[in-house]
């Protein structure tokens, strides 16, 4: 598979703080590769180095075979970013915003018009194209700001956390633009904090922590580095010592946890374990109420690498 | 590429509106408070003449040249005339001085002039600025006369003492200086019109505020807009110009507005030399587009900071260029003219004003240098800044 970027041993400091640590990584063609991390782990950093924003003390960074370089006009062409903060002018209209960043790249007005009108559409802003930013809530000003950064078309296309404080609805709608962008032959390098997006969205996965690559892989490869299998959370009243002794001794057991009713059990192997407390509770004439299984998640494999939640 | 980026940029400004009361607005107010305030001020100071005297002695026996120049302009005769003169002892002078009969005295010691006065104020000023202007003419004559001897002493082959025809020589002095103590004594010397030039040139100086703002917006290290249009296919020097000139427009737009306002709804009079005036102007506020630009693109401050800097700087300088009172600008032209040659704002005053007073372009030219050299330098140090590609930190 072609590589559609490439990285290798980039370094940057600031001052004594290492923010990217001989980091090296390829995104290939056509994927949605996710750089999850904790807030300060280096995602941000990493994409401004790759977008030759800012400077590096170390490293090679190619953008279609191309050094990446400031002034690689033929490069940034193809390129399109989402950053963090809200990037648009307060002073113009959602359309005017949208057809100025794209009048950018994209010098024909009659293609850019078609452009806009798709970015608009892409994103579901048709109806506020008159608007002005303050105008719109939090949620419309992401998309606002996923059009301007998408507009032109680009092949490559880096989101940086584009769903921060955004609404479940405007969140999925984002989100549902980004793997249409992908379906459409774009390739995308998507940060964020949030695994859940991760899990939905990328075919692979970088996981950072303080500037470093702590593991890479597909989800259900990364998955298998959190060494559990299940976890089964019931709620239950009233359980004695005695019995949460015997639920150690279950089979595929690796961790009982009891707090306020809440009885969390970690299994590292097993096959219908969630069948097998059920029978344990009947016969021991336990009550519970709710009870639910859970495959690891990314966090899970984060805690296992960082001994550390992902939202620390 | 470029009209795009000039079109919006224009656009994006026109709708900043605190830019715009500050650039726009902000010069008018002040305008019509300027008339309100001094307008009767100037309707009674245009006909006053000034009551000085000047003290007889051997300074002055030695020195006619300011007794010929003080008498020409006190002629009863004539209805401009600016000075009503008594020749006196300096004891009585004094004691006119003190009973407040006269604004000042010219006592002349040791060939050097000193106008005495006791008081700031309008009349004190233009006083002292006649008797330094009579000084510098003399000073240029005493020149020419000292090299008219030298040259007929070397062509005198008889040993005979040189014919100097003195009357020739200050002709041709009035001729060659910029000084020019006719049109001094037509001119009515107006506080509100200093008032007015440096009100323009305030408003110029605020164009600043503009080219910085939208400079600012294109900056990878100042808004998230700038780090996408550094991330654009579009060289970055073609950016800036095209914001640059977008700012261009739109404070000439400004000044123009202003200049309509003034002459129009204000009556304010810019003399015969309207199309100077004009043209002084959008120097001076090419001058204040490149310390926006300067501002934008050196100082590592928030866009909030930047502003507060470009104020500060246009209020000082447009109080030292004489903005609160015509002494100020006096007192630093006599004691500290060096700071006047850096004040954009005394530079573009002073233009403005040389344009009203004198018939040659002399002053005015140096000026428009003077302006010219500010801003090349000033752009030149942020097309240095420019030229780094990437920042340490964004």
């Amino acid at each position: 598979m072609e590589n559609v970027i490439e990285v290798k041993g980039l370094v940057k400091e600031y001052k004594e703080l290492k923010a990217v640590n001989n980091l090296s990584f390829e995104v290939h063609d056509g994927e949605i590769l996710g750089l999850l991390g904790p807030n300060g782990s280096g995602k941000s950093t990493t994409i401004n180095c790759v977008l030759s924003l800012i400077n590096y003390n170390k490293g090679e960074i190619k953008i279609f075979g191309k050094e990446m370089k400031p002034d690689a006009l033929d490069l940034k062409a193809k390129i399109g970013v989402i950053f963090q903060d809200v990037a648009v002018f307060e002073e113009l209209t959602v359309y005017d915003n949208i057809e100025y960043f794209c009048g950018l790249y994209i010098k024909d007005k009659n293609t850019r018009k078609k452009y806009v009108e798709d970015a608009i559409k892409l994103v579901g802003l048709e109806d506020y194209k008159r608007f002005v930013p303050k105008k719109l809530s939090g949620g419309l000003l992401r998309r606002l700001n996923i059009a301007c950064g998408i507009a032109h078309k680009p092949k490559l296309i880096f989101f940086d956390e584009p769903t921060v404080a955004v609404d479940p609805q405007s969140r999925n709608n984002i989100l549902d633009g980004i793997k249409k962008l992908r379906d459409d032959g774009a390739t995308i390098v998507y940060t964020t904090h949030y695994m859940e997006e991760v899990e939905i969205l990328c075919d692979r996965v970088i996981i950072l922590d303080k500037g470093e690559i702590l593991a890479s892989g597909t989800t259900d490869e990364l998955k298998t580095l959190a060494k559990i299998e299940e976890k089964i959370t019931v709620e239950v009243n009233n359980l004695d010592e005695k019995s949460l002794e015997k639920i150690k001794e279950l089979g595929g057991v690796a961790g009982v946890s009891y707090n306020r009713n809440q009885l969390e059990i970690i299994y590292n192997e097993g096959k219908n374990n969630i069948v097998k407390l059920m029978e344990f509770f009947d016969n021991g004439g336990i009550k519970y109420s709710k009870i639910y299984s859970e495959r690891p998640t990314l966090n899970d494999v984060f805690l296992e690498l960082t001994g550390k939640e992902l939202r620390d | 590429m470029f009209l795009h980026q000039f079109k919006y940029s224009f656009k994006t400004l026109m709708k900043k509106r605190m830019l715009i009361f500050w650039t726009f607005a902000f010069p008018i107010i002040l305008g019509s408070f300027f008339k309100v305030a001094f307008g009767n001020i100037e309707s009674d100071e245009k006909l006053k003449v000034i009551d000085i005297a000047i003290v007889e002695n051997q300074g002055l026996e030695e020195n006619s040249f300011y007794r010929e120049s003080f008498e020409s302009l006190s002629n009863e005769k004539d209805d401009d005339r600016m000075f009503n003169t008594k020749f006196t002892t300096e004891e009585d002078a004094k004691k006119m001085l003190e009973n407040d009969e006269i604004t000042g005295y010219l006592i002349i010691e040791e060939n050097e002039p000193k106008a005495v006065i006791v008081s700031s104020g309008i009349n004190e000023t233009v006083f002292k600025y006649v008797v330094e202007e009579i000084s510098q003419t003399a000073n240029i004559v005493g020149n020419l006369v000292e090299r008219e001897i030298m040259n007929n002493g070397t062509q005198n082959y008889a040993g005979e003492m040189p014919v100097i025809n003195q009357e020739e020589i200050i002709k041709r002095a009035m001729k060659d200086s910029d000084i020019n103590l006719k049109d001094v004594s037509k001119a009515n010397l107006s506080y509100t019109m200093v008032e007015f030039y440096s009100l323009i040139a305030m408003a110029c100086l605020y164009g600043a505020m503009l080219s910085m703002s939208c400079i600012n917006q294109n900056l990878a290290n100042m808004c998230s807009k700038g780090k996408r249009v550094a991330i654009a296919p579009v060289s970055k020097l073609k950016i800036i110009m095209s914001s640059v000139l977008a700012s261009f427009l739109a404070q000439l737009i400004g000044i123009f507005i202003l200049f309509l306002y003034t002459i129009y709804v204000l009556n304010v009079d810019y003399g015969s030399n309207l199309g100077l005036v004009v043209a002084q102007a959008i120097v001076g506020s090419f001058a204040g587009l490149s310390l926006g630009t300067f501002a934008a693109c050196v100082l590592k401050k928030s866009e909030e900071s930047k502003t507060g800097i470009i104020i500060t700087f246009t209020m000082v300088g447009s109080y030292l260029a004489g903005m609160m009172g015509i002494n100020t600008k006096y007192n630093i032209d006599v004691n500290a003219p060096f700071l006047n040659k850096i004040n954009p704002v005394a530079m573009i005053t002073d233009g403005l004003y040389s344009l009203y007073y004198y018939d040659t372009l002399d002053r005015f030219i140096s000026d428009i240098v003077g302006l010219l050299v500010f801003s090349g330098i000033l752009l030149m140090i942020s097309y240095i800044s420019l030229r780094r590609q990437k920042y340490d930190s964004i």
